[in-house]
């Protein structure tokens, strides 16, 4: 009885890892496949796309301003929106051509790798470590990392937080870029991560948090009555579209379609548009 | 104002996280009852192959938390997020409800296949006919208090950031910030939870009821 | 998607392990707490689930039924976000321990309450009729005759409350699951961070399982 249940233990352990590795190796065949074309050249990368009839791209549906969903009209709109919404234009001559997957800081990296979307428009920062693992375009915006408190809470700059708890969500390089100006400053702070933004501000309003830390930009959804930003702003971050790491030639043709927009003075209008032009 | 969170485009709003939760909850329900039986099934007729591989299904599954299943099926899978949901749900439960069915089944008493196997019954008579209808008896309960738990559980696709009504709920929770209202929200998203559960656990107890007569 | 379990993201996880270790003890912790908590809530809930008053039974069913039937990720939300509100403010792992142990309590009193129904109601009302008061009599008589029944029913409830600590991932917790999750948001090293998560959690969980199992069989036996 001893010795079936050992190898039943083992048998079981070892079918747990086979399962993991399986779903791994067979993601990564068909991801194999896809570097050995697209390292050709940025067409066959574009042709996959056209091939699937629409551009997937994962966005944010909480961040005003980059891509919210309009309660009222439930559609999906901001400044990220209409950028990927111009690179569905260049590929298919067709704007509307595009699925939008909605994505928080922590499902957009997976869902870029699970093949879920071809890229990521999602106030997604450029760093290092990413880079490792993603294809980034040059940034189309430039957002520093920002603190809402409450006002009642008397709190008036980083240095106030020393030893108190900030709410970051889950996924985002918030943690790092406020650890990295906590150092700076000579204090320490410790963290709550959340799964998603809003749990971020609920921690906020009930004092489980002293503040609440994100880019500016997403912060701006989130001011009330009872709440402000800081003028403290650090760690300017820059925003990228991502795809694939093997899929560089993609990255190309979207770096393309950013400057040829940045160029045609298309960009700023955007900007414009979306009240975005500092 | 405790008012202003019993507008009528927050009930919609908290309305289209419960059908996201309902089309998570009925599909996993289906996908889980369909796939547990067979586990279930294959481990008791200790069918070749089948029924090793439904052991292990079950003993791997059995023994890891809901909340990682979602976070792996959302992230290794490229489903939509309703259905990376029902995958996820459908996985872990499948295997409770094979040990359900494996134990109704086990319940039988040994001695009725005997006989029926000397009337001349083969194997898919006996279960058609002598074994089945017991065991729908000794199941079907259990099975569908199973129901409750996955109403319960679908709420961890939250995590991933499928809005289903637990999410809806945090959103709401986001934006209001008077006590009034966040117990408001509080009671309103738990309230429909337990009228959706405690109504299919009546049914499951309605059901016992009918069976043991 | 090989890259998901890359070397270097195995090795960045090997040199991380104690946070990975932190975590567990965390959710080591609250799971043994949780569990001497619910099985406390049990016992009480159970007998008050066959106790002859009517107002009893009553306060069994409310909070069986609610507990039951609601989620365990809103009532640990509610705990963590809502009751700062009122000035109530308990720590996350305090949290853990009676989240868990009330949601779980449920499900024990309701094994405990099955169990004392199973044993023949003349076994309570003999001892009663020896000069047992009635928690004697429970204590003395019944329970120890429901013991074949509820043990392994108590053993699976066990297991489920290792697994249902993982909710604190939820609510900055700091358990197994929440660290797993936040050092994987970190550096998108998801794939070893998970991978290893979900192994932990097995073996805890199957050493559990093995172990109700043996219960099951000296049950069936003895």
């Amino acid at each position: 009885m001893k010795l079936f249940g050992k190898k039943m233990m083992a048998a079981a352990g070892i079918v747990l890892l086979a399962a993991f590795t399986a779903a791994a190796a067979g993601c990564g065949g068909s991801s194999d496949q896809k570097a050995a074309s697209s390292a050709v050249s940025a067409d066959s990368a574009v042709q996959k796309i056209k091939d699937n009839g629409v551009l997937r791209v994962g966005v944010k549906v909480d961040v005003p301003l980059f891509g919210y969903k309009n309660p009222q009209t439930g559609q999906i709109e901001g400044f990220e929106i209409d950028l990927a919404k111009a690179v569905a234009k260049k590929i298919f001559g067709d704007e509307n051509k595009i699925q939008m997957v909605p994505v928080t800081a922590k499902t957009r990296g997976p869902l870029l790798d699970n093949g879920e979307v071809d890229m990521i428009a999602a106030t997604f920062t450029i760093n290092e470590q990413r880079k490792q693992q993603y294809s980034f375009t040059n940034p189309y915006y430039t957002d520093p990392v920002g603190l809402l408190v409450k006002k009642s809470d008397n709190i008036h700059s980083l240095k106030d937080l020393a030893g108190k708890t900030i709410a970051v969500p889950q996924g985002a390089t918030t943690r790092k870029a406020v650890e990295d100006a906590a150092k700076k400053e000579g204090i320490t702070v410790s963290f709550a991560e959340f799964p998603t933004y809003s749990e971020c501000k609920a921690a906020l309003m009930s004092g489980r948090a002293a503040a609440y830390a994100m880019d500016q930009s997403n912060l701006h959804g989130y001011v009330d009555a009872e709440t402000e930003i800081l003028p403290d702003s650090f760690a300017p971050q820059e925003y990228g579209i991502a795809m694939k790491k093997d899929n560089a030639g993609f990255r190309d043709y979207v770096n393309q379609v950013l400057t040829d927009m940045k160029n045609s003075g298309e960009m700023d209008q955007l900007l414009k548009k979306w009240t975005l032009n500092k | 104002m405790i008012s202003d969170v019993f507008q009528s485009y927050n009930i919609l709003f908290l309305l289209e996280g419960l059908k996201i939760t309902l089309e998570i909850g009925v599909g996993s329900i289906i996908c889980s009852v369909i796939f547990g039986t067979v586990l279930g099934v294959s481990c008791h007729l200790k069918i070749p192959v089948l029924g090793q591989i439904s052991t292990i299904y079950i003993d791997i599954i059995r023994n890891l938390p809901c909340l990682l299943l979602v976070l792996v099926v959302r992230f290794l899978t490229p489903l939509p997020p309703v259905w990376s949901g029902i995958a996820a749900m459908s996985i872990f439960t499948a295997a409770t409800m094979a040990e359900v069915v494996r134990g109704g089944l086990n319940a039988i008493p040994k001695g009725q296949y005997e006989a029926a196997h000397s009337q001349g019954m083969n194997h898919y008579q006996i279960m058609r006919y002598i074994v089945l209808p017991q065991a729908y008896r000794n199941i079907i309960p259990p099975m569908m208090s199973e129901f409750t738990t996955i109403i319960k559980d679908s709420s961890f696709v939250w995590a991933v950031g499928t809005e289903e009504l637990t999410g809806k709920g945090m959103i709401l929770i986001g934006k209001y910030s008077e006590t009034g209202q966040l117990f408001a929200i509080f009671g309103t998203v738990a309230l429909i939870y337990f009228i959706l559960n405690y109504s299919l656990s009546l049914l499951a107890r309605w059901e016992y009821r009918r069976l043991r007569v | 998607m090989a890259e998901v379990f890359a070397d270097y993201k195995w090795a960045a996880l090997f040199d991380d392990r104690g946070i990975f270790l932190e975590g567990l003890v965390t959710t080591l912790e609250v799971a043994v707490f949780a569990l001497i908590l619910a099985l406390v809530l049990g016992v009480i809930f159970g007998i008050a689930g066959v106790f002859p008053k009517t107002w009893v039974r009553i306060i069994n069913r409310i909070y069986v039924e609610f507990f039951q039937n609601t989620p365990l990720v809103i009532q640990a939300i509610f705990l963590y976000h809502a009751l700062p509100h009122l000035h109530i403010m308990i720590p996350v792992t305090a949290i853990g321990i009676l989240g868990v142990g009330i949601y779980s309590g449920a499900y024990m009193s309701e094994v405990f309450r099955s169990g004392i129904n199973a044993v023949p109601r003349g076994q309570l009302e003999s001892g009663l009729s020896q000069g047992f008061g009635y928690w004697q009599a429970m204590w003395h008589i019944v329970l120890p005759q429901a013991r074949r029944t509820i043990l392994p029913a108590l053993g699976n409830q066990a297991i489920a409350i290792v697994k249902n600590t993982s909710v604190l991932a939820m609510i900055a917790g700091g358990d197994l699951m929440y660290v797993s999750d936040s050092w994987s948001g970190m550096n998108m090293y998801y794939g070893p961070a998970y991978l290893t998560t979900g192994i932990i959690y097995w073996v805890i969980c199957f050493t559990m399982t093995k172990y109700v199992k043996r219960l099951e069989q000296k049950g069936a036996v003895g």
